[in-house]
């Protein structure tokens, strides 16, 4: 399976990366920096090669010991954001060759108990109703529970034994906290009309098998407290949503940019958190989907991994 | 793609998966003649099943006016269009399965459909075709046509929700052959919406995860037949089990019907799911038409339900329909009788060939009053 998945990502290599060393479109956030095209690098020493960490992504150190969840924070301000070439899926069906978002602008910070990571991107449309035809906006970040920097994890979801962290931030969740009740069918369809419901008539308990997906807990179904969802993944069409959610988010559009920031706490809790130690090096990659062009699952674009440096 | 073996288009053919058919598997046959789309079957359903939030618009069951008359609209026309002109003539099927014509990155050929072809469900309701020019006068059979075509989830041997699904959410019980989607598992990419021909998942806007018609497994479970089957009250389907045709029982009832008598078909064959519900296809609807819906063998399917009268065994296996509640897994004719057998043998139902008559006098001398009905 291993070296399966290893096959698979040559692959990736050999179809995506090609556009990658070309320097992308103007990005959305301005005065951006350009990671280095690392393609080729990562495809000449396949099994072992993590890039060396210069060039890529460093996370500020600030002061506080919160979550990192303002998008519009000032210390964001004071960070040079670094612009993130963003490839189609291309391995696994189904897929869409021809993603909307091709390059991200990312910023990171961390004040020693949280990381977090801003990310911007150029939307014309914010979607974030979902009905049979419509998607939503994502942006997910992924770090390696593991990192060794003579190996890290397939950047694409992992493999069997390679365990990543991917934290997927949903705009139809933002949508949802925003509102602050419960989603309703109206919200969905303004001139709907229905008449009783099984939850206006039985308890609790009686409910559940009454209630498809939320009625079993389905994170994605159930109300959240958070935009993201906080995941594990070893592979393709593993991803696992973790037990206890840690991390958490907020994203706002304005102007046809969508603003993101996702945060997770430094603290490992075991098999399932990435290392993040103030000074140390790790990798971290993304993936976004464009809702309105019904990127969803595997239908979405992604990026190699990307160093990060954790300031002191 | 692995190949697997499709008997109901006589071939092998791709597949996401290898063959891996169930120990039992579940199917069902209806009969179209007897239809009267009275949609009892859509009610027990959506009461049954589909009565919570973001499940308004849900119909597991329907029930449709055929040629115009979708749910989703135009679901089938739309992937026949998108599949193109095939030759589906012959015992072997000689065109391309969704499966075969996957664009380049997808795992099959689908559709997405827009979120108001689920606004109409019942959208041309007994239309037929052509009209009536002023001066004509009805000849029999009717120079105008239609017919109803009652449709739930296929449980399909190969089924496109199955292999669409990245995550295999959808999966496909060993002990019954039931297809069902995980409601823990999903997350809602519809992929298995676009992938499945007949457009039986459904995408569920509140919970946002894709639900389907779930066999009624748990009546299923305890050896009874599914709402949709017990609440019809035209007695149109038989709800059971099938194998396949080299291990097909003559005592099985939906074995007979569907591999012996020959007298049900599968819908839109071509499409190479290998769907378990059959169809006794109707008799008046020209034949051209009724070959794409049901394949090549459609013309002798009607032969053999017109001749059904000489076939004892058929007609026994077709009065047990609407009979019982509980899953009829052996039946046996006798002079006078159909009857039908439980899993473990026990009788479950004994049904006349003749129904006996009483004749009441029309005169009540008891009561000194006259009855109209006497019988």
């Amino acid at each position: 399976m291993k070296a399966m998945s290893r096959i698979l990502y040559l692959t990736a290599l050999g179809l995506g990366l090609a556009g990658c060393v070309t320097s992308g479109p103007e990005s959305a956030a301005t005065d951006v920096e350009p990671v280095a095209a690392r393609g080729s690098h990562y495809a000449a020493q396949l099994s072992k090669a993590v890039p060396a960490p210069d060039g890529g992504l460093q996370a500020v150190r600030v002061a506080g010991k919160g979550a990192l969840l303002d998008p519009f924070a000032k210390e964001w301000d004071g960070v040079k954001p670094v612009t993130v070439a963003m490839q189609p899926q291309v391995v696994a069906t189904p897929n869409q060759p021809n993603p909307a978002v091709t390059e991200l602008s990312v910023r990171s910070l961390h004040n020693g108990h949280w990381l977090g990571v801003l990310l911007e991107w150029k939307d014309g449309s914010k979607s974030d109703r979902l009905v049979v035809d419509r998607f939503g906006d994502q942006v997910a970040v992924e770090l390696p529970v593991i990192y060794r920097a003579d190996s890290a994890p397939n950047p694409m979801m992992g493999a069997p034994g390679e365990r990543v962290n991917i934290i997927q931030w949903r705009a139809a969740f933002q949508a949802d906290l925003e509102r602050k009740r419960e989603l309703s069918i109206k919200d969905n369809y303004p001139n709907a009309a229905s008449d009783l419901y099984p939850d206006q008539v039985l308890k609790t308990l009686d409910l559940r098998s009454y209630m498809g997906a939320a009625g079993v807990d389905n994170p994605v179904a159930k109300h959240r407290e958070s935009p993201v969802l906080d995941q594990v993944a070893e592979g393709f069409g593993t991803l696992t949503t973790k037990p206890h959610q840690e991390a958490d988010g907020r994203g706002v559009w304005k102007n046809g940019v969508w603003r993101v920031v996702i945060t997770t706490p430094m603290s490992a809790d075991g098999a399932n958190a990435p290392r993040l130690i103030p000074g140390d090096h790790t990798v971290v990659a993304f993936a976004v989907w464009e809702g309105a062009a019904q990127e969803v699952g595997a239908r979405k674009s992604w990026s190699d991994w990307v160093p990060l440096k954790l300031a002191r | 793609m692995p190949k697997v073996y499709n008997w109901q288009i006589g071939r092998d053919m791709e597949y996401l998966y290898d063959e891996a058919r169930p120990k039992k598997q579940f199917a069902m046959v209806m009969d179209t003649n007897k239809c009267i789309a009275c949609q009892t079957c859509t009610v027990a359903c959506k009461t049954t099943w589909t009565s919570s939030r973001g499940q308004e618009y849900m119909f597991w069951n329907n029930v449709e006016t055929k040629p115009y008359g979708f749910y989703p609209l135009g679901w089938d026309v739309n992937i026949l269009d998108k599949l193109g002109v095939q030759d589906i003539d012959g015992p072997v099927y000689k065109g391309k399965t969704i499966f075969e014509a996957a664009p380049a990155g997808d795992r099959m050929l689908g559709y997405l459909p827009d979120d108001l072809d689920y606004a109409h469900p019942n959208l041309s309701e007994d239309d037929s075709v052509g009209s009536m020019t002023q001066g004509a006068f009805m000849q029999v059979p009717h120079m105008q046509w239609m017919h109803y075509l009652p449709r739930i989830c296929n449980h399909c041997t190969y089924p496109a929700c199955v292999g669409a699904c990245p995550r295999q959410s959808a999966y496909k019980r060993p002990e019954d052959g039931i297809v069902l989607i995980d409601q823990m598992r999903c997350r809602g990419y519809r992929e298995c919406v676009r992938g499945c021909p007949y457009k039986k998942p459904f995408f569920n806007s509140i919970t946002r995860v894709s639900e389907k018609c779930v066999g009624c497994y748990p009546a299923v479970e305890e050896g009874r037949q599914t709402q949709c089957t017990i609440t019809c009250i035209g007695k149109i389907r038989l709800q059971g089990f099938i194998t396949t045709p080299q291990q097909a029982n003559e005592d099985n009832p939906l074995d007979y019907i569907i591999h012996f008598a020959k007298v049900a078909r599968p819908l839109y064959p071509q499409l190479g799911l290998e769907p378990n519900v059959y169809y006794i296809p109707p008799i008046h609807v020209p034949p051209a038409y009724l070959k794409q819906l049901f394949g090549a063998d459609v013309a002798s399917a009607i032969a053999a339900y017109r001749k059904a009268a000489d076939d004892k065994k058929l007609l026994g296996a077709l009065l047990l329909f609407g009979a019982t509640a509980d899953i009829i897994h052996r039946f046996k004719v006798t002079d006078q009788f159909a009857i039908g057998y439980n899993e473990k043998g026990d009788e479950l139902v004994r049904v006349p060939f003749r129904e006996p008559i009483f004749l009441r006098p029309a005169f009540d001398e008891a009561y000194q009053s006259v009855r109209s009905n006497i019988t």
